[in-house]
């Protein structure tokens, strides 16, 4: 028996520990950069979701406004208003001259010869 | 390692080296070379640049009040390549835009990438149909933002605001003259979209916003524009003249307070418009003015001393006989001062005093009182008229030009002559806009009040002036023109028209009033046309047609001014037509 060779110590592949925790170290950043990165890029297409749903919200919300804006403007349009009064709808009492207190109240001409045109709506019916 | 070894080892290096530089060399070649190239490319395929609209400006009155507004609507386009199922969304669309399915069908079946299907689709249309394509989970459909130009009060300034064509340019009126400043500048932005045909908004690029329009305010004031075409719809109604046109200007700041004529046309709808319906006939339309144009030789030769107001004239009892031809007065007048020609309108006397002027010097009156330039109104189409040089003059001018004819004006000519005298002796440039707002209304920028030049000193006006507020008081030709409480200052004009064979139309008269009031402080200048009215020839005159239109609107006007009467009450007074026809009947 060659005792020389039982004596020489088995060739072992132990785990290198150290080494290995060297090179996880040295790998967490890289891993958690793109963990990170994938992270953000994800996040970053839920924000552009978002902003595109709010973006769309709020034009439809000026639209809705601006169609009522429109709306409005038309119906209190003076030719609506107009027809509004001459249908009846709305009704408006005209104010005669005797209504309006001026500070200097005009005097009565005693001439009935003068002559006036002014606004004499009668004339025309 | 033997030589083989070292050699088989080199030999593979040399081969992977090869290889690899190879691919690098490509690489190199595909990323910076043609770098350009291929981003170009791949632009294409996936960005895409999309246009941001500018909102058009509103147009307001000088109070606020909204005359052009925008309705949102959308224009509907499909993108072929995105669409899933054509058959199904071809239905749908079809069903909710009133399109044929079948058309629809063969269009999504092109594989275009941008296929209008519609315009001026209403937002809430469009709304409606996205969601049910959503809920179908049908794709391939956009829209884009478009508006309406709408025009709440319909054919009520018409004229001046004007309208836009189906590219949404400016092609008459406001609309066209301050179509930049209304239209702004849109923005744009470079988006890129998914297979889905949905914006990825991480990969925005380039970006700018748009620059909204501006937004116009005029100085009309639309309280006296409804009082001033109420009563041009009731003139044309009445008369049933070939067109009526009326101003109404503040002789200060040369502001148009309203303005209109008719025929007239609804902006919303101006294809159904007449070309004559659509002429902003206070701008564009030439007329002799009869009498109105007195005032022209009045102050003038008052200015250049040729007469003064104790002047008295020969006025050839009714028959002027010059160069060859008899210039005849309505009634036969002697001596006459030149207040007196004015008050009852001496055609001889006016005449008479352009003679003693010599026709250089009337000539340069005529100019410096507007006439034959444009004044400068911010509107599209202003003429300037025509006013012959006195080298092209024939002998009959001199003592035809002073009593209005020979001569082609515009009613904003007439009108701001007669402010001439109502503000002291100054020819105001025509303003109708106001200032340009911001969208948000902060910025402004203001149009101010601008003198074209003097023309006569302020002593000269009110001289005039004051002959003038004769004419409407008993014994002057415009009687018919009074207003309760109110000193009213004004002259008729009565012109035969101009017949397009040459010479003049029988029985075919323009008639007018331009006047101001109140006469002491003036307030406003009003001038009424009325041109070829249906009335008796003994009824077609400036008095009796113009003047009782200018009375209703200078009264109304004064109420809303909530000017003070200053003096007695009148009592009222038919018109000349009513009573013409109030005889008629008691005969029958």
């Amino acid at each position: 028996m060659n005792m020389h060779a039982l004596e020489t110590p088995v060739r072992s592949n132990p785990v290198q520990i150290g080494k290995i925790l060297r090179m996880a170290l040295l790998l967490m950043p890289l891993l958690s950069g793109g963990l990170s990165f994938v992270y953000i890029k994800n996040q970053q297409f839920a924000l552009g979701d978002q902003i595109r749903q709010t973006e769309r919200s709020l034009r439809e919300t000026r639209a809705e406004n601006e169609v009522l804006l429109a709306k409005v403007t038309s119906m209190t349009s003076r030719r609506a208003l107009q027809e509004r009064v001459s249908s009846g709808f709305i009704a408006v009492v005209p104010v005669t001259g005797d209504k309006i207190a001026r500070l200097l109240p005009p005097t009565q001409e005693t001439e009935t010869t003068a002559l006036r045109t002014a606004f004499n709506g009668a004339s025309r019916q | 390692m033997n030589k083989v070894d070292r050699t088989r080892i080199i030999v593979a290096s040399a081969v992977a080296s090869a290889i690899f530089t190879a691919f690098s060399a490509r690489l190199v070649h595909i990323h910076i070379t043609k770098h350009e190239e291929y981003s170009r490319i791949a632009a294409d395929k996936h960005s895409k640049r999309q246009i941001i609209r500018a909102k058009r400006g509103m147009i307001l009155d000088r109070n606020g009040e909204i005359l052009a507004a925008n309705l949102p609507v959308r224009t509907i386009f499909a993108d072929a390549s995105h669409i899933t199922n054509p058959q199904e969304l071809a239905t749908l669309a079809a069903s909710r835009l009133s399109l044929d399915a079948a058309e629809l069908a063969e269009k999504f079946a092109s594989g275009k990438k941008y296929i209008v299907l519609k315009r001026q689709v209403p937002e809430q249309l469009t709304l409606d149909l996205f969601e049910e394509m959503q809920s179908r989970r049908l794709r391939g459909l956009y829209s884009e933002k478009d508006s309406i130009r709408t025009y709440p009060n319909g054919s009520m300034l018409g004229h001046v605001i004007g309208f836009l064509n189906h590219e949404r340019k400016g092609i008459q009126g406001i609309e066209r003259t301050f179509d930049a400043e209304l239209t702004g500048t849109d923005g744009y932005r470079y988006i890129e979209r998914d297979r889905t045909g949905r914006e990825i908004v991480p990969y925005r690029g380039l970006e700018e916003e748009p620059e909204n329009g501006q937004n116009i305010r005029l100085t009309i004031d639309m309280h006296l524009q409804a009082i001033l075409e109420e009563e041009l719809d009731a003139t044309y109604k009445e008369l049933r003249p070939e067109t009526v046109t009326a101003i109404l200007v503040d002789p200060h700041t040369g502001g148009i307070l309203a303005m209109g004529s008719r025929p007239t046309f609804d902006p919303n709808n101006p294809g159904e418009a007449k070309p004559e319906q659509m002429k902003n006939r206070a701008i564009i339309d030439m007329v002799e003015p009869g009498s109105t144009f007195k005032i022209v030789v009045a102050a003038g030769a008052l200015n250049e001393g040729t007469v003064d107001e104790k002047t008295s004239i020969f006025c050839e009892n009714g028959r002027f006989v010059y160069a060859g031809r008899t210039l005849r007065d309505h009634h036969g007048y002697a001596q006459m001062s030149v207040r007196d020609i004015l008050v009852k309108s001496s055609n001889i006397g006016s005449a008479k005093m352009a003679l003693m002027m010599g026709a250089d010097k009337y000539y340069e009156y005529v100019r410096r009182f507007g006439f034959g330039e444009r004044l400068g109104i911010e509107l599209p189409g202003e003429i300037a008229g025509l006013v012959h040089p006195p080298s092209r003059w024939d002998k009959l001018t001199i003592t035809r030009m002073p009593m209005g004819h020979a001569v082609a004006v515009t009613p904003l000519q007439i009108a701001m002559s007669m402010s001439v005298i109502a503000n002291g002796g100054k020819l105001m440039s025509p303003r109708i806009v106001q200032s340009l707002e911001s969208p948000q209304g902060r910025e402004k920028t203001m149009k101010a009040p601008l003198v074209i030049r003097n023309v006569v000193p302020e002593k000269t006006a009110r001289f005039v002036g004051n002959a003038l507020s004769a004419v409407t008081q008993p014994g002057g030709t415009a009687t018919y023109a009074r207003v309760t409480g109110f000193n009213v200052a004004g002259k008729t004009g009565t012109a035969q028209k101009v017949s397009p064979n040459g010479g003049y139309a029988a029985g075919k008269y323009v008639v007018s009033f331009s006047g101001f009031m109140p006469a002491e402080d003036p307030r406003f200048v009003c001038l009424v046309i009325v041109d070829d009215a249906k009335v008796a020839s003994n009824l077609n005159y400036g008095g009796t047609l113009a003047a009782p239109v200018f009375s209703r609107i200078a009264e109304k006007t004064a109420r809303y001014m909530n000017l003070t009467p200053t003096l007695p009450a009148i009592p009222l007074l038919d018109s000349p037509l009513a009573k013409i026809e109030n005889a008629t009947q008691k005969t029958h």
